[in-house]
């Protein structure tokens, strides 16, 4: 009795830890099988095996040279997360410091989230030029605007009471700031830079997309010209491996910052 | 001692020859094609790999393009030196103010042509009145079609268009969502992705009396007065590589696979088809990128059919002096 209680522990426990790649294998199965079952064409979907094949296999009628546009990619997201994750923070802690700034600025950056990017990414070539940077900065207006919102909430939405008794022990309003304000906003920002970061990704490869000669999106840009779609799909892979570590690093560094914060949440 | 002055006198001159070398200056050059990678962009690569823009002291500097009025903008801006568009794009453009010419040009058919199921009936372009038409809302297409529409006796609203995005021609076709779709004839290897090649009907504009001009080459007016030397190199390297290309397709396409991930037997096939476009009288007799000034006149005419304020002197739009002397003939 004892024993077979153990064993469905441990089955319980195995399952726990391989659910997820469990979970998408079946559906690479079922990718590969209705390929396979209705024919499908390779141009409107390629098999998961063909795709993989263009990964990591030689293929003889092509040299994607895979690690040059992974290393560009990565750099712009490196980069550009990097960027819109200081710059949001501090853009929001101006504005929860002064409410004027934030009258005047809050309706600009609404104006500028709301931009389709892809409309003016044409124009932001021509004013900043080709290449890296202005994929960056394209990055950055499609992500940047989370991270604002969240973390000026963050910053705003104290508890009243709290608020009143440091007001009442005299504490100034850099105290306020540092010891009552920030860390109040820490869940905020990483709910923010959660959001961002997959927004960043979305936003080097649409950059790739209009001016850029390397990258994993001109690997799509470019193989969608000749219909060519394992290639696009190998890239599409690439790029949401790169979404989910970026997502997954943020999650790391959010524990790492408040533990605190995930103690009260286990217990309750 | 006179031996010892020859060795002095000889070093110096060595050095001084050395200094002029070094002061002989590569010019940089921004080149903006027309669109993403395509079979058509191998001569630059190919240039590019065996050195002769090198040679002629040019450092370009290829750019990916987003269509014709793009690289009007950014030749216009000087963000690029040298471009690639649409002929009646730039002169319209300059017709309204851009420091733009066009200087050379690449095909030497018009390259519009319209695909459909042979099943659908169509045999002449009038037979299309009536049918739904796929084409992106900026396409070259959709631009020049009330001047192809008059040239066939039909009115430019006898069809029904569709707003597609440009990779979703074949698609669009390939489900029968269009009963037609304008795509360059450059495009038919892709086009048989989607319909079988034996179902797969096409019509070129060309062989109907559309004669206007196409991809060509297009250059800021300050580079052309302050870098002429630079730009004839140029056209002069790119017509000898066009030449080159031409005549070795497979190789052209294996240099442009060195550069970019592309899928080498899709781009042979493709430049095959483009090679079409250079098979005429006038790229055998008077060499590649000749201007015909009746052939000008015909895309300024069409430019000028849209309503827009022309300057009358054509010379005003485009310039053959920077074309290389002697020529780059294609003898096909």
């Amino acid at each position: 009795m004892n024993k077979r209680k153990s064993v469905s522990f441990n089955a319980a426990r195995i399952w726990e830890k391989i659910k997820t790649p469990a979970v998408v294998l079946a559906l690479l199965i079922l990718w590969e099988l209705c390929v396979r079952i209705f024919k499908i064409k390779e141009y409107i979907l390629p098999s998961p095996i063909v795709v993989l094949q263009h990964l990591f296999l030689k293929q003889p009628d092509a040299n994607y040279n895979w690690l040059i546009h992974i290393r560009i990619t990565l750099t712009e997201l490196g980069i550009s997360f990097a960027i819109t994750s200081a710059l949001g923070i501090l853009i929001a802690i101006v504005l929860a410091w002064s409410s004027t700034l934030k009258k005047i600025f809050m309706p600009v950056f609404v104006f500028l989230n709301s931009l389709p990017i892809v409309a003016i990414a044409p124009l932001l070539v021509l004013w900043f030029g080709y290449g890296l940077k202005t994929n960056i900065l394209i990055a950055f207006l499609v992500s940047f605007f989370p991270i604002v919102i969240n973390t000026t909430v963050g910053l705003t939405e104290i508890d009243e009471d709290l608020l009143d008794l440091v007001k009442y022990l005299n504490g100034t309003k850099l105290q306020i700031f540092l010891k009552l304000r920030i860390p109040n906003s820490l869940p905020y920002i990483f709910a923010g830079l959660k959001i961002s970061s997959t927004m960043c990704v979305v936003g080097a490869i649409v950059g790739e997309f209009i001016a850029s000669d390397k990258g994993l999106g001109f690997i799509i840009i470019a193989s969608q010209y000749t219909m060519d779609s394992p290639p696009i799909f190998a890239s599409l892979i690439l790029v949401s491996v790169f979404g989910v570590a970026l997502f997954g690093i943020v999650a790391a560094l959010e524990r790492m910052c408040m533990p605190w914060y995930f103690r009260v949440r286990e217990r309750g | 001692m006179g031996k010892r002055i020859f060795s002095i006198l000889a070093v110096s001159f060595l050095i001084l020859a050395g200094l002029t070398g070094l002061s002989a200056e590569t010019t940089k050059i921004n080149f903006l094609l027309n669109w993403t990678i395509s079979g058509d962009h191998a001569p630059y690569y190919v240039a590019m790999d065996k050195g002769w823009f090198k040679e002629e002291g040019l450092d370009v500097n290829v750019m990916i393009g987003q269509g014709s009025g793009f690289s009007v903008q950014m030749v216009d801006a000087g963000k690029a030196q040298i471009g690639i568009s649409d002929a009646p794009v730039p002169i319209e453009a300059r017709a309204k103010g851009a420091k733009i010419k066009i200087v050379g040009i690449i095909f030497d058919k018009h390259p519009n042509c319209m695909f459909f199921w042979k099943d659908s009936g169509i045999k002449v372009p009038q037979d299309i009145k009536g049918k739904t038409v796929a084409v992106p809302a900026s396409d070259g297409h959709k631009v020049m079609w009330p001047a192809f529409a008059k040239m066939i006796g039909l009115k430019p609203d006898d069809v029904k268009f569709i707003n597609i995005d440009p990779t979703a021609k074949p698609a669009a076709l390939g489900t029968r969502k269009a009963d037609v779709v304008f795509e360059l004839y450059t495009g038919k290897p892709f086009m048989e992705k989607a319909v079988p090649a034996d179902q797969l009907g096409y019509i070129l504009w060309a062989d109907y009396g559309f004669n206007a001009y196409a991809h060509s080459y297009i250059a800021n007016e300050d580079f052309m007065k302050n870098n002429p030397e630079a730009l004839r190199k140029f056209l002069k390297v790119s017509y000898r590589a066009w030449q080159y290309t031409l005549n070795n397709i497979p190789e052209a396409i294996t240099i442009l696979s060195k550069y970019h991930p592309i899928n080498r037997d899709d781009f042979v096939a493709n430049l095959t088809a483009v090679k079409e476009f250079f098979k005429t009288d006038r790229y055998k007799n008077y060499g590649i990128g000749y201007i015909d000034p009746a052939r000008m006149q015909d895309t300024i005419d069409i430019v000028k059919e849209k309503g827009v304020q022309m300057n009358p002197d054509p010379k005003y739009y485009y310039t053959s002096e920077f074309l290389p002397s002697p020529p780059y003939k294609f003898d096909f």
